[in-house]
């Protein structure tokens, strides 16, 4: 599911979605092995798809450049939907660096899991949140 | 973390949870895309492979019993430039596998792919010189062609060996723009994620 909600922030079109989403579990399945240990399964689930989905989004620049239909797969009747639109559109508008890390935040990852995933220190990951979570209510995402 | 945070992870994680059944049938198809996909690349190179495998030998020994030194020159010259393809290409195919997304963490990994995308373009921008040996090969048996045949055969050896190099020339070059694209583009997002 985190991965799915991912994809959704990454890959403005339902087919790249369905690529990114692909192209991060085979990335997931063939890292199983590797897997030591020397890190929590939580972070270590997390840091693939992060990296996948950066150098998917880097891997083919057009895709950066393709409308945005996110809001054809919502109901726009419920208000519910409605917010969480405002929101994956206001993620999705943010700087790179930024979107990684409140997209590892708002899965409910803390600074020290944050700095785990990405190798940013904890200590400025907590700045840069904060600075984005003001961001997103200046949005008006949150009432 | 404030207040107000909590109220977003929670319109974050409402999202509509995707049907289970739905889940497993996208894996079980992906796996299979995979295998097949793995399978086909596997069969390409190793006809590659035996394809060259059989050239090398059959150069060698053109190289070692040819008329004259001139075309056991180009003949070596060939065996060369194929054996030196072979491992440009198993180079590169690793340095990709080395470049693809992997459990490190998202700086070291964008570091590490940058890194070897770095590589694959002096890889591809040296393409013409390292190719070399096969197309001087080729013209050498066209100086021979000339000399001691007809001079129309020795143009057209001629002709489809420079076009050849030059079209190997201009793939390798538009690959190598296409990755300093990527390489840009992973450097931007390490800068972003500083």
């Amino acid at each position: 599911m985190p991965m799915r909600r991912l994809c959704t922030i990454y890959a403005d079109r339902a087919v790249d979605r369905d690529d990114l989403f692909q192209d991060i579990f085979l990335a997931v399945w063939r890292a199983l092995p590797a897997f030591r240990g020397d890190a929590s399964v939580r972070t270590w689930l997390y840091r693939i798809p992060h990296n996948v989905a950066l150098t998917w989004r880097a891997r083919d620049r057009r895709r950066q450049f393709r409308e945005s239909p996110l809001e054809n797969e919502i109901d726009a009747g419920a208000e519910m939907d409605l917010r969480r639109l405002a929101l994956k559109r206001a993620v999705a508008a943010m700087p790179p660096g930024d979107r990684t890390l409140i997209l590892l935040w708002l899965e409910g990852l803390s600074a020290a899991e944050i700095e785990e995933v990405t190798g940013i220190r904890a200590a400025t990951v907590a700045v840069r949140l904060s600075r984005s979570r003001k961001a997103l209510q200046l949005n008006e995402v949150m009432p | 973390m404030s207040d107000d945070a909590f109220p977003l992870r929670a319109l974050w994680m409402s999202d509509t949870p995707v049907d289970d059944k739905e889940v497993t049938s996208a894996v079980g198809h992906v796996l299979e895309k995979d295998r097949a996909a793995r399978a086909r690349r596997r069969q390409v190179r190793l006809f590659g492979v035996l394809a060259v495998a059989l050239l090398i030998p059959l150069l060698v020994w053109c190289a070692a019993y040819g008329v004259t030194p001139l075309v056991r020159g180009a003949y070596a010259l060939m065996a060369v430039g194929c054996a030196v393809l072979i491992a440009a290409e198993w180079v590169y195919l690793e340095w990709s596998r080395q470049a693809l997304p992997g459990p490190a963490d998202a700086r070291s990994q964008l570091q590490q792919t940058a890194f070897m995308l770095a590589r694959q373009i002096r890889l591809l921008k040296t393409a013409p010189l390292w190719s070399s040996p096969v197309f001087i090969g080729v013209g050498l048996l066209a100086v021979w062609l000339y000399q001691e045949r007809t001079h129309t055969a020795a143009f057209a050896l001629c002709a489809v060996a420079l076009t050849a190099w030059i079209a190997a020339g201009l793939r390798a070059s538009s690959t190598c723009a296409k990755l300093n694209d990527q390489r840009l583009e992973m450097e931007g997002l390490l800068n972003e994620l500083q």
